[in-house]
């Protein structure tokens, strides 16, 4: 069995099963409230969906890992309190947390439970992440996407906490969790609401000559042209015009794929290779996970790794992100 | 199922929608917690649009009282059902999505699905049905009764026809649209 873990989305309880049949180790999923940063409209599980989502993976061998990584809201932590106490009591095998406050209650209340950091407490310093290892007990840093292969290698040789890393999905370039863009224009954010660009704030509108524009809130974000292919109605991608001329000045719709790239991750000493995409449909599931399943059993065989899932990107494009960075 | 959409082609909607409540009862029975994922979202109407299709379909997604009508301009005729949302593709893209073999982001991404209206009811929707593992293949076949086992035969036959001529197309589109050089460059659909 591979040292590395495949750790997969899941969004529904259909995504959990194709999850689990298509080879992930581990699954990561949120109640269907604001407790989790993928809070979108008929997404995610309920207490009930949650409890038959364990047994089915435990079954299978795989492990479930409960995200409740939005930030409580000031004054009334309870749901947030009560996601993590139901999770403890429904048999999850580790909560993912972003906020301080909620670590600490579950470090006092569920000592037993395993944490892991979310991406969006943004921990990308060995300074950060001792502080929250010494402080909750966290066991495992998920990464953000910013990092370079050379410096998540230098980062794991300074900390005794294992790491997860995103090697398929939509990238997030910003500073997660302390992002404001979608609050900016639509008053709801990823950080206390649980979800960017929110879709009740989002429309689309086809021209006559096939030309789409995709609006957020009451801005004009981004237009394709016919058969141009598309991406996320969020802010950080939508495309402005700059001396004359319009272009992607944050980042462009495209998705992460680090397939050719997990021999250099492994060596680089991570734990953990995240998926992204809750949000998405089980066939998306399904498909990334299973290329996935046999890129890392083909890596640990010492054989070829082909992961391609051009299909499936945002954009129709893909790239290995910051890991293989040229800019700096 | 794109040979379905073909054969109805020709049939006008007050003799397709007896068919059509055939089937989207027999669907419902089968999942009745199929709206759920929309609770909150005050009972959506949507317009479902099939490109190749002359007609489409007004879905009224309101758990207590599920209804859907075949219509031809995005009307119910009598003004209780007005659509809040539309998802246009392909009947095929549209039961692939619907039966949970296209990722709908995936789609959209292409350009082969259209989303008009409010975003949020089309999202729910989609979650809904990727949860519910619908079969829609087998609830229009088992909706004919005793016709259903030369019907499925002819839909496999005709499916493999379909696949056969699909490929052959697409041999014939490469070759119009190569370089001299023998490089196939991308060009529209036929």
């Amino acid at each position: 069995m591979s040292t590395l873990e495949l750790v997969c989305p899941a969004g529904t309880p259909a995504a959990l099963k194709a999850a689990v049949a298509s080879g992930a180790d581990a699954v990561y999923l949120g109640f269907r409230d604001a407790t989790n940063a993928r809070n979108f409209p008929g997404l995610n599980f309920s207490r009930a969906e949650l409890e038959q989502g364990i047994f089915h993976a435990h079954a299978q061998g795989c492990k479930i890992f409960l995200a409740i990584n939005t930030f409580p809201t000031a004054g009334d932590p309870e749901p947030w309190h009560k996601a993590v106490d139901d999770g403890a009591a429904l048999g999850v095998d580790a909560v993912i947390l972003a906020d301080i406050g909620l670590l600490d209650y579950a470090a006092r209340n569920h000592p037993d439970l395993r944490r892991h950091l979310s991406v969006q407490a943004s921990a990308s310093n060995p300074e950060s992440i001792r502080f929250y290892q010494e402080a909750f007990d966290v066991k495992r840093v998920v990464l953000p996407r910013v990092l370079s292969v050379a410096e998540i290698a230098a980062l794991n040789d300074e900390i005794n906490v294992e790491t997860e890393v995103f090697v398929f999905g939509g990238l997030c370039v910003m500073a997660e969790g302390r992002c404001a863009l979608s609050s900016y224009v639509t008053g709801e954010s990823p950080n206390t609401n649980g979800v960017c660009s929110p879709a009740c704030a989002v429309r689309y509108e086809e021209d006559d000559g096939g030309t789409m524009a995709s609006k957020l809130g009451d801005f004009t974000i981004n237009a394709f042209a016919p058969g141009e292919a598309a991406g996320y109605p969020t802010l950080c991608k939508g495309r402005f015009v700059a001396k004359g001329e319009a272009s992607y000045l944050f980042e462009d719709p495209v998705s992460l794929n680090a397939a050719s790239i997990l021999p250099e991750l492994a060596a680089a000493g991570v734990t953990g290779l995240k998926i992204e995409g809750r949000q998405r449909g089980k066939a998306y599931i399904a498909e990334v996970v299973s290329s996935f399943r046999q890129a890392v059993d083909s890596m640990d065989d010492g054989g070829a790794i082909k992961a391609d899932l051009i299909n499936v990107t945002e954009g129709q494009r893909k790239t290995a992100g910051a890991y293989q960075k040229t800019w700096r | 199922m794109l040979l379905a959409g073909l054969v109805s082609r020709p049939l006008p909607p007050r003799l397709l929608q007896p068919v059509l409540d055939a089937v989207f009862k027999r669907v419902m029975r089968k999942h009745p917690d199929l709206f759920d994922r929309l609770s909150g979202l005050g009972n959506p109407v949507y317009l479902i649009d099939p490109t190749d299709l002359p007609f489409s379909f007004l879905l009224n997604a309101d758990p207590a009282r599920p209804r859907m009508l075949v219509t031809v301009d995005g009307r119910d005729g009598v003004g209780n059902m007005c659509a809040s949302a539309t998802v246009r593709g392909p009947l095929r893209s549209l039961i692939d999505l619907l039966e949970g073999r296209m990722d709908g982001d995936a789609l959209f991404f292409s350009r082969s699905l259209n989303i008009e209206g409010d975003t949020e009811a089309v999202v729910a929707l989609r979650n809904a049905v990727d949860d519910a593992n619908v079969q829609l293949t087998d609830d229009v076949l088992a909706s004919l009764g005793p016709f259903s086992g030369p019907a499925r035969r002819a839909l496999k036959l005709g499916e493999q026809l379909y696949h056969r001529l699909d490929q052959d197309l697409e041999i014939v589109r490469a070759s119009v649209h190569a370089h001299p050089g023998g490089q196939a460059v991308k060009g529209p659909k036929v």
